[in-house]
């Protein structure tokens, strides 16, 4: 009889991931309605000292493997050792965080003890009569919400996305059991070789799926103008786009052209610096949530779509801006 | 009544037909490929008289009448499109509100070098916002002392980038509506009036098509055409003299695509006959040739009416909305009976049947024609 709820725990570099978190605030739940015990499931090399917040978070029991070979995450190294702990304890669900590294050690592991897999699950639930518990996901491309049951194997196999699940707050009066484990991995375990780890600095955001837009045009003078709208845009957590008319002068890129010949962007926020407002680049962006302008010229047609209207020049206005933003901050 | 051309006129042909033969046909695809500006023929457009044909000798021009001119954009036009253009907004748009509405001085100035083809000219009316409603514009003039202060911009101004003269309207006062416009001659190499980017065209490849930008650009206001307000009236005539030549580089365009698949049709053969003997070809080049002749009949009519300082506008406007539909019909059945060559940019009817939309666009709209006939009409 399998008994358990297990949760992975991801961590990179030794840090903990918040999905893992979430994972716990649910697994929790499933562990108390099953009454059974939570395990959180850590491996790694030099981890340990993450095992007692795990605790606090809502484990019961935290397997904690070490070995220099767990230093960065390999699917097979990782994989061997998840399948041999779950043939020799047989825990009866597993949480897998739906990230990179969730989705490819989840479904390796899953075929090694034949049972079955859900991936990417919004919502778990146990049903009252069979114990079972009901994995719901949306598939077709979020058109159909399918509710998945494992009813013949265990455990029962879950990749849950990332953010749906709620953490539970740190409760220092937990307690708990750690548990080391020394795993029997060979260096023949180790299959690929990683050859460097590249990060990249902030993903390129393409400027439709950007938040917020600080969008510059002819009026910023020249090509330097855009230094104060990256500026801000750093502050506010957007991107910076522009006016044919820049795309043209050769200060932007044309990817970040707004307009009918450019791309139709529909931020919550939207700032015009600079840009008359001509019919060809409204088109673009008339769709924005909340549209701020700031132009010298009050007969600017900007100002017909603009939510907020400053009439002023954007070398002045928008370095008081970013002052105001700062000192808000503090 | 007399449908004959005066004896002139037909010389006048003769001579538009071998300097087109000679010095525009031979670089009309390679305009058209590469897009540039036929700065060679302009040279030559300047030295046999073509830049000024219906200004007076005393302001540098030819001295010739509306026909002549209209007679020489059709004829090149025949060839090359581009080349019609671009001598009929030199002509049209920016000689000739100068020699309708200019002071002496400024005919002495601009007219002057614009006529004798030293000087290229150009005419921008046309804003982002502003293109069939032309008295939507945003383009402000603001009096300063002894200057006005110009900002704004301009888009779709051909010659753009090439011209050295632009004859321009702005608002001078906003509150006055159409009459709170005003025209204004602005020279190329004034600071803050700068050149955007040139478009690229479906047709009439080789003409310069260009954004203009003001930035507090200051001129004198000695280069205020006419007064304060008097603007739009000065566009909207202009327009009704330019809407001529645009109907002749129609008329020419048209009837360039006809002449060559005359000759095509006669050369290929299929079903071990020329084309030229099935009778689909026959009615086509009948229907062609009709429309062409019709068109001509109204062009020259409305260019004769000008000539005799009649009342024009709605002539004008009947011209160009015929003779550029026609044009478009006659160079579209023009490909069709080439078959697949005529797809090719082997042969030049593709490039005449691309050339033939704008003449159906630029200077007012087939719409504001029938605006402006229909208005006539019903007054
Ligand atoms: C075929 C075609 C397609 C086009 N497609 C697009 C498109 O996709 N996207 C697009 O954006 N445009 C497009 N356009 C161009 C469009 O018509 C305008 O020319 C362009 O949007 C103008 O850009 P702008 O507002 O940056 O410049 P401008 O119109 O020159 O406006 C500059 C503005 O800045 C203000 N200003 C000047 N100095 C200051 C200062 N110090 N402080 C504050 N304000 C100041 C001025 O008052 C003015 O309102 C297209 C045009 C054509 C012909
Ligand atoms: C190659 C080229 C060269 C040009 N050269 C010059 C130049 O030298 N100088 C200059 O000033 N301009 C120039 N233009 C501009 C040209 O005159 C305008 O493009 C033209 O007048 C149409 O304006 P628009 O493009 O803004 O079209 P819009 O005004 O936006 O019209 C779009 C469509 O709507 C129709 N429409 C608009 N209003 C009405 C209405 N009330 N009723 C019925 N239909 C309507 C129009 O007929 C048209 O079919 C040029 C344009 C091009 C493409």
């Amino acid at each position: 009889m399998n008994k358990g709820v297990w949760v992975f725990i991801e961590q990179r570099e030794g840090e903990v991931q918040k999905v893992s978190l979430e994972l716990l605030g649910k697994g929790r739940q499933l562990a108390d309605q099953l009454s059974t015990k939570l395990t959180a499931l850590l491996m790694g090399e030099n981890v340990a000292q993450a095992a007692q917040e795990l605790i606090y978070r809502g484990a019961d029991e935290v397997i904690v493997v070490e070995d220099s070979l767990l230093n960065v995450y390999i699917t097979e190294p990782y994989t061997k050792v998840m399948s041999c702990l779950i043939e020799e304890r047989r825990p009866e669900i597993i949480l897998i965080g739906a990230t990179a590294i969730g989705r490819d050690l989840a479904p390796r592991v899953s075929a090694r003890v034949h049972t079955g897999l859900t991936a990417d699950c919004t919502s778990l639930e146990i049903e009252d009569e069979t114990q079972n518990l009901l994995m719901t996901r949306p598939a077709f491309g979020g058109n159909i919400m399918a509710t998945i049951i494992c009813p013949d194997f265990r455990p029962q196999m879950s990749t849950v996305r990332p953010g749906v699940m709620v953490e539970l707050d740190i409760d220092t009066t937990r307690k708990g059991e750690i548990i080391n484990i020394k795993p029997s991995l060979v260096k023949e375990d180790i299959n690929v070789e990683i050859l460097e780890i590249v990060k990249e600095k902030k993903q390129k955001v393409k400027i439709e799926e950007a938040n917020v837009l600080i969008s510059g045009g002819r009026g910023l003078g020249k090509i330097d103008g855009f230094e104060i709208l990256n500026q801000l845009a750093s502050e506010l957590g957007g991107m910076v786009s522009g006016s044919r008319a820049v795309v043209d002068a050769g200060w932007i890129d044309r990817d970040y052209q707004v307009g009918q010949t450019g791309k139709t962007v529909r931020p919550n926020l939207y700032f015009a610096c600079g840009i008359s407002g001509a019919i060809q680049h409204v088109a673009g962006m008339e769709e924005s949530e909340l549209i701020i302008a700031i132009n010298k010229n009050t007969e600017a047609p900007i100002f017909e779509v603009a939510d907020v209207g400053i009439v002023g020049d954007v070398h002045k206005v928008i370095p008081a801006l970013i002052e105001e933003l700062k000192s808000l901050k503090k | 009544m007399n449908f004959n051309l005066l004896k002139e006129h037909q010389m006048l042909i003769k001579l538009y037909e071998e300097f087109t033969e000679k010095e525009v046909k031979p670089w009309a695809e390679e305009i058209d490929e590469t897009e540039t500006f036929p700065v060679n023929t302009l040279e030559k457009l300047k030295r046999y008289g073509f830049m000024g044909i219906p200004f007076p000798k005393k302001y540098g021009g030819a001295g010739g009448d509306i026909l002549s001119y209209i007679l020489a954009v059709e004829t090149l036009s025949k060839a090359c499109a581009t080349t019609g253009v671009v001598v009929s907004a030199h002509t049209s748009l920016c000689g000739a509100p100068i020699f309708e509405f200019g002071s002496e001085e400024q005919k002495l100035k601009y007219l002057v070098p614009l006529a004798s083809g030293e000087k290229l000219g150009a005419f921008a009316l046309t804003e982002a916002n502003a293109g069939t409603d032309a008295a939507a514009q945003q383009t402000v003039a603001v009096k300063d002392g002894d200057n006005y202060i110009i900002n704004g911009s301009k888009i779709f101004i051909t010659n753009a980038g090439i011209a050295d003269i632009y004859v321009i309207m702005a608002m001078t006062d906003k509150s006055q509506g159409t009459r709170g416009i005003s025209a204004f001659i602005v020279e190329a190499d004034t600071p803050g009036f700068t050149i955007g980017k040139k478009e690229a065209k479906m047709g009439i490849r080789g003409s310069s098509t260009c954004e203009l930008i003001f930035e507090n650009c200051i001129i004198p206001k000695e280069n205020l055409i006419g007064k304060e307000g008097k603007g739009f009236s000065i566009a909207m005539k202009t327009l009704d003299g330019g809407r001529i030549g645009i109907a002749a580089q129609a008329l020419g365009i048209a009837q360039g695509a006809l002449d060559e698949t005359v000759n095509y049709v006669k050369e290929r053969r299929q079903f071990g006959k020329p084309l030229s003997y099935f009778q689909n070809t026959q009615f086509q080049l009948a229907e062609m040739k009709t429309k062409i002749e019709a068109a001509r009949m109204l062009v020259y009519k409305a260019a004769y009416l000008k000539e005799s300082n009649l009342p024009y506008a709605n002539e004008a406007a009947m011209a160009k909305l015929y003779a550029s539909e026609t044009a478009m019909e006659v160079t579209t059945k023009a490909v069709q009976l080439h078959g697949g060559y005529g797809y090719t940019r082997e042969y030049p009817v593709e490039r005449m049947m691309r050339d033939a939309k704008i003449t159906e666009i630029y200077e007012g709209t087939s719409e504001v024609q029938k605006m402006v006939i229909a208005a006539n009409l019903l007054k």
